[in-house]
This record gives structure tokens, C-alpha cells and sequence, in this order.
């Protein structure tokens, strides 16, 4: 492999690793997300793929490696904004509505071309709930609110952690269906997963980590 | 305004805090409340002598109205660190120390604010000379800004931890010494008939200190706080 990453790179890890209190959390790990890139980051219960998360979108300070962006040198005060990150607590305001929601997350990173929260709202399953305060929502329903964030962001990375959870069926293909989308745009995610995960576009990417 | 722009997102921070407010507007009226029912137990406990209460009132709707904004300080950030919006605030591409500036704002408005409001209230209670209301709403307007800001970058040092009000108590109050000295000591001075702009005058230089210092001395504890 050159050392000069080639352009369509988006997020690279070089041998990225993290301690805590000299108790290795996860790492060293080596990989890179391409333009259309759908990894999956596999690993058993506190095998640190939170963690990982939590350095790529650079909320932590990696102990050991680096994270590129784009081949530079990922810095928060740079190049906020280039990645969206969906964690386990999801942002939302339980006295707002999804839709006042999503208007914040837009004021605060735009928004993508050719896209609207109400439009955000009706393709992850929300249309009716638009002005329901999230507090009302059903706890599936207020994941697909989050998940409507992602459609709705200019971003093209994506960091989703455990993405699944909490979500039937029909959320779990349209969470896939989604990915796709965001591939098919160029785009490039990293989705977390403890359990067996299938994709709508057959095999990912698979980055393992071990406890 | 652009979606995403600077302005926009100071915007959309004020206006979700100030909405979050309003949804929850019994919260707005209680440290007005405090305010109010403290302010009622001094002339029980020092005696209702006009020329003593008129002599205390300054300090006393000072000290009051600190206590009160102390109160609601706590909340300031713990709700967005607890339901994940401050990851959001955080990896948005915008200055972290600006959003917190205008969560810093919101807060002021929603709690300080209605306290200025009542304070000409609290003070003729205490029977505090009409002379000298005009230096106790400037003094409390420049104030509470300051006790705000210096209360932001204690909160966020203390985010980490669990229990935290005492803590932040403990380490705010002191910080206060000094306002509390400038503002009543403003407050005295007219009272007396003196000139009284030169206290005011340090506290207005204290408070463009801290507007421009603690927004990033806050978003700095605060990302200590996130990352641990």
C-alpha cells in the first residue's frame, strides 16, 4: 500500500488504538473508508467499538495512531460537521417535536440539496408524527426521528453506533435501505453491530475488534 | 439565513433553548418564587425597622438573586449531556464555545431575566429608596450576565461528575465576592447620594471579560467532560 492515500479515501485509521488507565480498550486497528464504503465494526460486548466511534468522530483523543479525513489529519475544529455521528444516546429534545428536532440539527450543519425535514420525516416512516413532541414517541419511532437527521445532513460520513437496536423489521431494512442510498450518493459509513447484521447489498466490509 | 451558516446555528441553539424553556415554563417561575419568599423572611428575621431594612436592601436582593440564579445553573448543560445533543453541539462544524455562548444566553434570559424584572419588587419591599433603584437594575443587568458566564465554566468543570449542585456551589460563590462587592457597593452609594457609576464601570469591565473568556474556557471543560 502507497503512503499517499488516493483521493477517494475518506476516513482512515492507521494503527489507531486506545487506553484507558493503560488498559488497552481496543486496537491497533488499520483500516480506510472509501467513497461508497458500508463497513461493518464487529466485535462482542466491551470490545470498544463505541469507543472506536467516539475517536473517529474525534469527541476522544486517540492514544496511539492517527485518523485521516480525506487524507488530512481529522481535527474537530477544521472539519466539524464532515462526519455525523448517531450514538446510543440519540440528541433529540423530548419537549421538542421531530420536526423542531431536525430543524436545529439543520440550523447547526445545513442542509444536503434537494432535501426538507418534513421530507426527512416521511422517508424514515414519520409522516403524521411530524409535530408529535418526541417524549410521545414510541421508543422505535424516536430512532427513525435520529435516523431522518442522517438523510437530512449535508455530511458524507456516517458513524452509526448499534443503529439497529430498538427498531422491528421494516426498520431494520430501512436503516439498509438508507445505507444503500447514502453509498449509491458517494457516501461512506461505519455502522456498529453485536449481532448478525445483513445488508440489503449483500457482504460489507467487516472490521473486527477484540475484547 | 443559510442553513448551517454561523448565524443559523447560533439561532437554532437560542431558539431551541429558549423553546425548551417555554414548553417547561413552571421552571421559569420558581426561582422568581425563591426569590420572592426569601426576600419575605428578612424583615421577620432582622425586624421590620425601616431605616435597618432600607440599610440591607442592596445586599440582601443581591445575594438573593445570586442564590437564585445558582439554582437553576445546574441544569445548564446536564440535560444535553444526558440525552446526546452535546455530541451533536459538538461535532458540528461551528465553534463549540459560540453555541455554548448562546446556551449561556438562552439560560440568561429564561432565569436572570425574570429575576431583574422582579428585583424593583423585592427591593421596595425592603423599602430601598426610589433614588437608588436605577443603580440596582444596572448594577443587577451587568451582574447577572457575569454570574452567568462565571457559572457556565463551572458547570462544565463539574459536568463529569454526579452530584454536582454542592460542588458547584462551593466553588461559584466564592468567584462572587467580587460582584457581589461592586453591585451593592453601587447600590450603597446611591442610596447615600454618592456617585455611583465607577463600581458599575468594573463590572461592566469584568463582564466583557468574561463574554469573550469563559465561552472557551466552558466548551474546553466541556470536551473534557465528554471525553471521560
Amino acid at each position: 500500500m502507497s503512503s499517499l492515500p488516493s483521493p477517494s479515501i475518506l476516513l482512515e485509521a492507521r494503527a489507531l488504538g486506545f487506553s484507558r488507565q493503560d488498559e488497552r480498550v481496543f486496537g491497533p486497528v488499520d483500516f480506510d473508508l472509501r467513497a461508497g464504503d458500508i463497513a461493518l465494526v464487529e466485535g462482542d460486548n466491551g470490545s470498544g467499538k463505541t469507543t472506536l466511534m467516539r475517536v473517529l468522530t474525534g469527541m476522544l483523543r486517540a492514544g496511539e495512531g492517527d485518523v485521516l479525513f480525506a487524507g488530512q489529519p481529522f481535527s474537530l475544529t477544521t472539519m466539524g460537521g464532515a462526519i455525523v455521528f448517531l450514538g446510543h444516546h440519540l440528541g433529540l429534545k423530548s419537549d421538542l417535536t421531530a420536526r423542531e428536532n431536525l430543524d436545529v440539527s439543520a440550523g447547526l450543519y445545513g442542509v444536503r440539496d434537494g432535501t426538507s425535514p418534513m421530507e426527512a420525516l416521511r422517508v424514515v416512516g414519520l409522516g403524521g408524527f411530524e409535530d408529535e413532541p418526541v417524549r410521545r414517541l414510541s421508543a422505535g419511532q424516536k430512532k427513525r426521528a435520529a435516523l431522518a437527521r442522517l438523510l437530512l445532513l449535508p455530511a458524507r460520513v456516517w458513524l452509526l453506533d448499534e443503529p439497529y437496536a430498538n427498531l422491528d423489521r421494516e426498520g431494520i431494512a430501512l436503516v439498509n435501505q438508507l445505507l444503500d442510498g447514502h453509498a449509491a450518493r458517494g457516501g461512506a459509513a461505519l455502522v456498529t453491530s453485536h449481532g448478525a447484521v445483513s445488508f440489503a447489498g449483500g457482504e460489507p466490509r467487516r472490521i473486527r475488534l477484540h475484547a | 439565513m443559510i442553513p448551517g451558516s454561523t448565524a443559523s446555528a447560533c439561532a437554532a441553539v437560542l431558539q431551541r433553548d429558549l423553546t425548551l424553556a417555554w414548553r417547561r415554563r413552571g421552571d421559569i417561575a420558581m426561582p422568581v418564587l425563591y426569590a420572592l419568599i426569601v426576600t419575605t423572611l428578612f424583615p421577620f428575621a432582622v425586624g421590620p425597622e425601616p431605616a435597618l431594612l432600607a440599610r440591607i436592601a442592596g445586599g440582601v436582593v443581591f445575594v438573593t438573586v445570586l442564590l437564585a440564579v445558582l439554582l437553576s445553573l445546574d441544569q445548564l448543560f446536564r440535560a444535553d449531556i444526558e440525552d446526546g445533543s452535546m455530541e451533536q453541539l459538538m461535532l458540528a462544524p461551528q465553534p463549540l464555545a459560540l453555541l455554548v455562548g448562546m446556551k449561556v444566553l438562552a439560560h440568561w434570559i429564561t432565569s436572570a431575566l425574570p429575576l431583574i424584572v422582579v428585583a424593583p419588587l423585592l427591593a421596595s419591599m425592603l423599602r430601598l429608596p426610589a433614588a437608588a433603584m436605577p443603580a440596582l437594575l444596572l448594577a443587577l443587568a451587568i451582574a447577572t450576565p457575569l454570574l452567568s458566564l462565571l457559572g457556565a465554566v463551572l458547570v462544565a468543570l463539574t459536568a463529569g461528575s454526579r452530584r454536582s449542585g454542592m460542588l458547584l456551589a462551593l466553588m461559584l460563590l466564592p468567584l462572587c465576592v467580587p460582584v457581589v462587592i461592586f453591585a451593592a457597593g453601587a447600590v450603597a452609594a446611591a442610596q447615600e447620594g454618592l456617585p455611583w457609576l465607577a463600581p458599575i464601570a468594573w463590572l461592566g469591565a469584568g463582564l466583557v471579560m468574561a463574554v469573550v473568556l469563559a465561552p472557551l474556557a466552558s466548551a474546553a471543560a466541556l470536551r473534557i467532560a465528554m471525553e471521560s
